[in-house]
């Protein structure tokens, strides 16, 4: 572990100014210095596979009018067909012919005059919103196409500071809304329910769900239906993450713990997490701990990530169904994310997708036509964002040819079983060291963020493939439980001899299975 | 007026363009410079009263003409030695035309010999600077950074328009055709030059030198620039500089300010910010030449001697200071010294010290530096001696001063009157004697000559009178008017703007032709003298001339511009004539959106004219005739017309009537700023401008995270605390602008109501109305309240719903109009129970004066509120003191309603 280091300040940025965080790790000081940083600030190498994922995921320009400020917070999709878009500046866009060849928008302004719209959901005629300080029912009583009744559902969270963003989920199977609240200035819970998940019913009652969130971005469900959200790398968070929103869960950023007695039926953990620990450790000792079910390598896999959608487009999208996709804010890419459940336990692995879009990624939308829609926008406040435009509405539309990717990665009590989208060439998968597979993990510690620590190189004992080519099964010497098990698939050759569009993934070890 | 832009341009047609000026220079070398009447087309008649007025001859002449009102009167002059240096108008009073070369004032000691000259001059300055109650004039160090910013203003906001634009070194270019400004630096000082400009009418009453209404900012920057080559000694001369310092100091790094300071020494800047540099330059003086070493403690900088890098440090943001050390030989006398200041780190600091053989360590002293190596002469304040003090009042009187400078009241004798002047004799006689002599050039002389006979009779035409005005005040050198003049081929390039799509209409001033029968009084008149603009996408300001000195010109233009009258088609249906003008200015119509802006909405993109204003500005008849042919009036207009040959382009609306399509325009914009917004208005300003419908904005602002402003048709606007559920301000005026998740408040007149909620059963009369605290987590739940949204009307205004314990509260505000017109909001509470609710408390307002007035009225502060339904007030007593009303309510529905008037 080095004795200083310096990182930077994740959080989403809106609303605040960048923050250079140094961190004298053996002193335990936090520092905080306001100021521009003394150089461009470092947002990593482009994975360099633009160019070759357009000939799979072609980037298209939805082009917004000039006098339509349509900074994207969410989507959904209107039954008429329509692209629903909610904007920070608080306003909700129906969206024609987003999705035509070549686009050809028309954009009807449904509703104005709300506050940061980062979740909107078409719901029974209406529209279920979640702003800044509420979820609210927009109704177009009168018919006239635009909203006329804004009934607030809830508003009893508090919402008093700087960077207490609220997401929301599109209803759930029950009708309900699902709110990540994120912390008090980023750093503090000192307003009521920051740092937790909660649910809204249908008939406004508002339900706390979980506790220990930082700085959420997206919420919504996996392809089984279990609703998750995305967190930011910072304090007692080593990098972005996926996290379960577990009722009774506690995910780790003990902050929030002030708010259990506010909570009927919930009782606070009887124990806090240790600092400068790990959470192999902390997660034994805290019993509410639940682990982030996917850890993303910071930078190498997003500095921001922020909304995300299932693919259920049954196919039209090409390849990777019921996977999540996901954007990044910071670095304008979209990214893959599979889960699955081992011993009661959510975790699963991320893969890099598709890079170069044109302003910070806030959220992304499936089409009926299965097209992934992409939004967002920049700050002008010096949060660095890859992307350039100060806000962008764009398309990837699958040119039906089907990439060489590493679809999916599963665990096995053994090792990982290894899904390929297009058969592998079983001379190349066959051998060992086709597989470089190093583990590391985070400090969990009230510090800003992490480096990569406690490294390991497990050992390849045996690749066998599948007959049919699409799948390779790898057993290891050794899996690291806890531990992100990076995964370089540089020498991976496809039955046609093709190198893979992107060589790497990340799985992450909550639990190891007892059995296959 | 492109071929002239080319000309500027290119450097091939300078040699031409110099010969002109040379040309222009030869004809008229140092004699009297009126740029207005050098450059138009006046009558010769009138150029010679332009001339008889400018000189102020009938300040000595008495003169039964009214031309003796209208001429220019000299400067004021109490006070003159503060305001400037006595040692330039010691120098000039001797020798004016020599000092200010083609300036007004006359030399009145052209028959005194040398010697008394000296002596008249010398007295006068002791007797105008005895006048002096202010302060003593002294010189201060000119600001370089704010003199560079002053030089692209002096040459941009139009101040070249009547003096002559300056090369880098500060040579004139077109000294010859311009009005003369002396070497300034000689004359003023900082402040007495900035109080010049900012209020030129002050001590020049006559107005020709306008104000020209700049920001506090631009005029000090203009006049660091005029006065740059001011010397005074001093230590050290410092530069702050911002941006991206630690990069090195040339790119991406602004200049901020800069002046002298005493040593190197942090603790004599009172605010430095973080990641900001000081570059010190100056020079250091030393004794024994030989090896000498410097300390430097600091998180990064640069030292150079005599231009060579003794010490450099890095700076970073990520550690504290650091100890450098670095030697230089030095010579003995004065060393070149420059230093540059990273102030960044975690604990910026700076400690700076030298060592030598025979020096010991130590911070350099002050006394060794200096900003040149070359003495400076400190100012000396003028000595004033008692009995020159008189002898100047003597000379005054004497030399007839009084006349023209007569503020401070000195007699200065009889003349000959006007009627009864010989040419031959006196002033034009081109002799010299007690009487002053103006440097007249020949033309000059002849123009003067001709007039005077006929000056007692001469009586002037509106047009004439118009058209002298405009000569005088030199209206002529940014504003065309056929047959007078406009803008010089040579000052062109000078007239630049923000929006280049426009052509030269967006860089030079309207013309003035046909100008009273284009724009109604009331603007002519806000513009003329109240400073009133519109076309804000043009540097060069319009300024202010006096309303005594110009006023006269509003009605005349309306009297002496006069065009054909359209028939203006009768409006049958005023709705119908609306909603086609609606639709033509939108995007469905002919886009005027797509270049104008709309109701503070920027435009798509050429960014002209503001379009609401329309009617108010201009006349009706000139509308219509500007819309059928736009060329007719701007030669180079970018706007096309939309009925070309009279027929319309939109055959579907209104018939295709062209006068009735034009007229629907006009139905339309006469809405003001509650026309309805036009389809395909951008959305991206900030600021949130209301129309015929309620807009409403939401977020972090005046009424905390959940605030909820509304801005109303009429013109008010309120923010609601949709947390607190309680009313937190109202205002009239502009509504309010935006930003990501938060918004501010626009207008004026603000009232403020207290935080806390609206209702509450007070156990006694002494407790506290709750609000919520920070640490009340569940406030204001935990009183029983929840927010419930609102729902809009049909001019899209709320009513707030939330519920207070089991009573189901509506709260609706209304805009209306009382019989005199003015504005006041109507708030209905509607209640619903299922039961009776025993006596509970709404809190209306607090103040610290609440007064109760007949008719269920109340003051409070600036506030007028009105108890319209059957309830009562009760001023609680207190700091602030409260109005409650008592609420008992029934069964069922019921309600509380109030009038708010302020």
């Amino acid at each position: 572990m080095r004795k200083v280091i310096s990182l930077t300040c994740h959080d989403l940025g809106i609303g605040g100014r960048r923050k250079l965080i140094s961190i004298g790790v053996m002193l335990g000081m936090v520092l905080l210095l306001t100021a521009p940083s003394f150089a461009a600030e470092d947002l990593g190498a482009m994975w360099d596979t633009a160019e070759e994922e357009e000939k799979y995921y072609q980037l298209i320009d939805i082009p917004i009018p000039p006098e339509v400020p349509l900074r994207i917070g969410c989507f959904d999709i209107h039954p008429d067909g329509r692209l629903i878009a909610g904007t920070r500046r608080g306003d909700v866009y129906f969206i024609d012919g987003a999705f035509d060849q070549p686009p050809a928008p028309s954009f009807h302004l449904f509703a104005s005059g709300q506050d940061q719209i980062f979740g909107v959901a078409y719901d029974n005629g209406d529209i279920i919103i979640t702003q800044g300080g509420e979820v609210t029912r927009l109704s177009d009583t009168d018919h006239d196409g635009e909203a006329d009744r804004f009934y607030t559902l809830t508003n009893n969270w508090g919402y008093a500071e700087g960077h207490e963003f609220a997401f929301g989920s599109k209803p759930d199977r029950e009708g309900n809304i699902w709110v990540a609240l994120g912390l008090s200035s980023s750093y503090y819970s000192r307003n009521v329910f920051r740092g937790w998940a909660v649910k809204v019913t249908p008939e406004g009652k508002m339900i706390p769900i979980c506790s220990g969130l930082r700085s959420p971005g997206g919420v919504g469900p996996n392809a089984e239906g279990v609703m998750f959200c995305f967190e930011s790398q910072g304090p007692w968070n080593g990098a972005c993450s996926l996290k379960h929103l577990k009722p009774g869960g506690f995910l780790g950023h003990p902050a929030s713990y002030n708010w259990y007695p506010f909570v009927e039926n919930m009782d606070a953990p009887s124990v806090e997490p240790d600092s400068q620990s790990r959470i192999l450790i902390e997660k034994k000792r805290v019993k509410e701990f639940v682990p982030p079910a996917i850890l993303f390598p910071y930078i190498k896999m997003g500095r921001s990530i922020t909304g995300f959608k299932v693919n259920k487009t049954q196919g039209k999208f090409g390849p990777f169904e019921n996977q999540i996709f996901v954007g990044d804010y910071t670095l304008s890419i979209v990214m893959r994310a599979t889960t699955e459940k081992i011993n009661g336990v959510w975790q699963g692995a991320c893969y890099p997708f598709r890079e170069g879009f044109s302003t910070g990624i806030m959220n992304v939308e499936f089409s009926p036509k299965g097209q992934l829609i992409t939004g967002g926008f920049t700050t002008n406040r010096q949060w660095p964002v890859r992307g350039t435009k100060p806000f962008a509405l764009e398309r990837l539309d699958w040119t039906g040819l089907v990439p060489f990717e590493l679809e999916e990665i599963n665990i096995r009590k053994d090792g990982f079983l290894l899904n390929f989208t297009k058969p592998v060439d079983p001379n190349v998968a066959v051998r060992p060291d086709t597989y470089n597979i190093t583990t590391y993990c985070h400090i969990y510690a009230g510090f800003y963020g992490s480096p990569e620590v406690d490294h390991t190189t497990p050992t390849v004992t045996s690749a066998s493939v599948s007959a049919d080519g699409l799948q390779v099964h790898l057993t290891l010497d050794r899996i690291q439980e806890s531990h992100i098990h990076d995964f370089d698939l540089a020498r991976m050759k496809s039955k046609e001899n093709e190198n893979l569009l992107h060589k790497k993934a990340y799985y992450t070890v909550n639990e190891i299975p007892l059995k296959d | 007026m492109n071929i002239i832009r080319k000309i500027m341009t290119s450097r091939k047609y300078w040699p031409a363009l110099m010969i002109s000026v040379l040309l222009f220079a030869a004809r008229s070398h140092g004699a009297v410079m009126l740029p207005g009447l050098e450059t138009s087309r006046l009558d010769q008649k009138l150029k010679g009263l332009v001339l008889l007025e400018e000189l102020n001859c009938t300040a000595c002449h008495e003169s039964r003409s009214s031309f003796a009102a209208t001429s220019k009167r000299a400067p004021r002059l109490s006070g003159v030695g503060s305001r400037l240096n006595p040692y330039y108008l010691e120098k000039y009073i001797q020798a004016p035309h020599d000092i200010n070369p083609g300036g007004t004032m006359p030399d009145v000691m052209a028959h005194l010999d040398v010697q008394e000259k000296k002596q008249a001059a010398e007295a006068i300055t002791h007797f105008l600077v005895s006048l002096n109650k202010g302060p003593d004039f002294g010189l201060e160090s000119p600001d370089t950074v704010a003199a560079e910013l002053g030089e692209t203003l002096f040459h941009s906001v139009g101040c070249v328009a009547c003096h002559s634009p300056r090369n880098e070194k500060g040579e004139e270019l077109l000294k010859e055709a311009s009005v003369p400004l002396g070497a300034l630096e000689q004359k003023y000082n900082v402040t007495s030059l900035i109080d010049f400009i900012r209020r030129p009418h002050d001590t020049r009453p006559s107005g020709r030198m306008p104000d020209m209404r700049l920001q506090s900012r631009d005029v000090e920057r203009i006049a660091h620039y005029l006065l740059r080559e001011t010397r005074v000694p001093g230590r050290l001369r410092y530069t702050v500089l911002r941006g991206r310092v630690w990069e090195g100091l040339d790119a991406e790094v602004e200049k901020e300010r800069s002046g002298h300071t005493e040593d190197f020494d942090l603790m004599n800047f009172d605010t430095l910010n973080k990641n900001s540099a000081l570059d010190f330059e100056g020079f250091l003086r030393i004794g024994k030449e030989g090896v000498y070493r410097f300390f430097l403690e600091m998180n990064g900088g640069t030292l150079w001697i005599d231009d060579k890098e003794v010490v450099n440090l890095i700076p970073s943001n990520r550690r504290g200071v650091k100890k450098v050390s670095g030697n230089a030989r030095l010579e003995a006398g004065w060393n070149k010294i420059r230093f540059t200041y990273i102030h960044a780190g975690k604990e910026p600091r700076l400690s700076f010290e030298m060592e030598g053989d025979s020096f010991k360590r130590q911070a350099i002293p002050s006394s060794l530096l200096s900003i040149s190596k070359t003495p400076i002469e400190p100012y000396k304040p003028y000595p004033v001696r008692g009995i020159l003090v008189e002898t100047g009042e003597h000379y005054f009187s004497k030399l007839g001063c009084g006349k023209c400078h007569d503020d401070i009241k000195v007699d200065s004798g009889g003349s000959i009157a006007l009627s009864e002047l010989n040419a031959a004799k006196g002033c034009l006689s081109g002799r010299k004697g007690p009487w002053p002599n103006y440097n007249l050039n020949d033309e000059q002389h002849k123009l003067l000559t001709a007039v005077l006979p006929r000056i007692e009779t001469m009586q002037l035409s509106d047009a004439e009178t118009v058209n002298k005005t405009l000569v005088t005040f030199n209206c002529i050198a940014c504003h065309e008017r056929v047959g007078l003049g406009g803008v010089m081929p040579e000052r062109d390039h000078y007239f630049v703007g923000a929006k280049p799509e426009l052509g030269n209409q967006g860089r030079i001033p309207p013309p003035l032709t046909h100008v009273g029968a284009k724009l109604n009084k009331a603007w002519l008149r806000e513009v003329m003298l109240r400073g009133g603009r519109q076309r804000f996408y043009l540097n060069a300001s319009m300024p202010l001339f006096g309303e005594m000195n110009v006023g006269h010109l509003v009605d005349l233009f309306e009297k002496v511009d006069a065009l054909e009258e359209v028939s203006i088609p009768e409006v049958s249906n005023v709705k119908a004539f609306r909603n086609a003008g609606h639709e033509m200015v939108g995007t469905d119509g002919f886009s005027c959106i797509a270049c104008h802006d709309f109701n503070g909405q920027k435009s798509g993109g050429a960014g002209a004219l503001e379009l609401i204003h329309t009617t108010q500005r201009i006349k009706k008849n000139w509308f219509h005739l500007y819309m059928l042919q736009p060329a007719r009036f701007h030669q180079t207009v970018i706007m096309p017309t939309y009925w070309p040959d009279g027929t319309s382009l939109r055959p579907d609306v209104l018939g295709g009537d062209t006068g009735k399509q034009i007229e629907a325009l006009w139905v339309y914009l006469k809405d003001g700023s509650r026309a309805r917004n036009p389809k395909g208005l951008s959305r991206q300003s900030s600021e949130l401008r209301v129309a015929d419908v309620a807009v409403m904005c939401r977020g972090r602002g005046p009424a905390g995270y959940r605030g909820i402003a509304v801005g109303y048709p009429e013109g008010v606007s309120l923010a609601f605390d949709s947390e607190q559920m309680n009313l937190r301000f109202l205002w009239k005026g502009d509504f309010a602008n935006i930003n990501h998740g938060s918004w501010s408040v626009r207008g004026r007149d603000r009232i403020p109501f207290p935080t806390g909620i609206p209702f509450h059963r007070l156990g006694s009369m002494e407790d506290n109305w709750p609000y919520k605290r920070k640490s009340d987590y569940l406030f204001p739940h935990d009183h029983g309240y929840q927010y419930r949204g609102y729902f809009l009307d049909e001019h899209k205004r709320p009513t707030f719903m939330y519920r207070y314990g089991d009573i189901k509260v509506e709260d609706f505000f209304e805009d209306l109009l009382d019989e005199s017109g003015k504005v006041y909001f109507k708030r209905t509470f509607s209640f619903e129970s299922q039961r009776a609710q025993e006596q509970f408390y709404f809190r209306a307002a607090s103040g610290n004066v609440i007064v109760e007035k007949p008719d269920n009225t109340y003051l409070i502060d600036g506030l007028t509120l009105r108890i319209v339904s059957a309830h009562q007030g009760i001023i609680r007593e207190g700091e602030p003191r409260e109005l409650l009303i008592s609420l008992a309510l029934p069964a069922g529905k019921s309600n509380l309603i109030m009038e708010y008037r302020w």
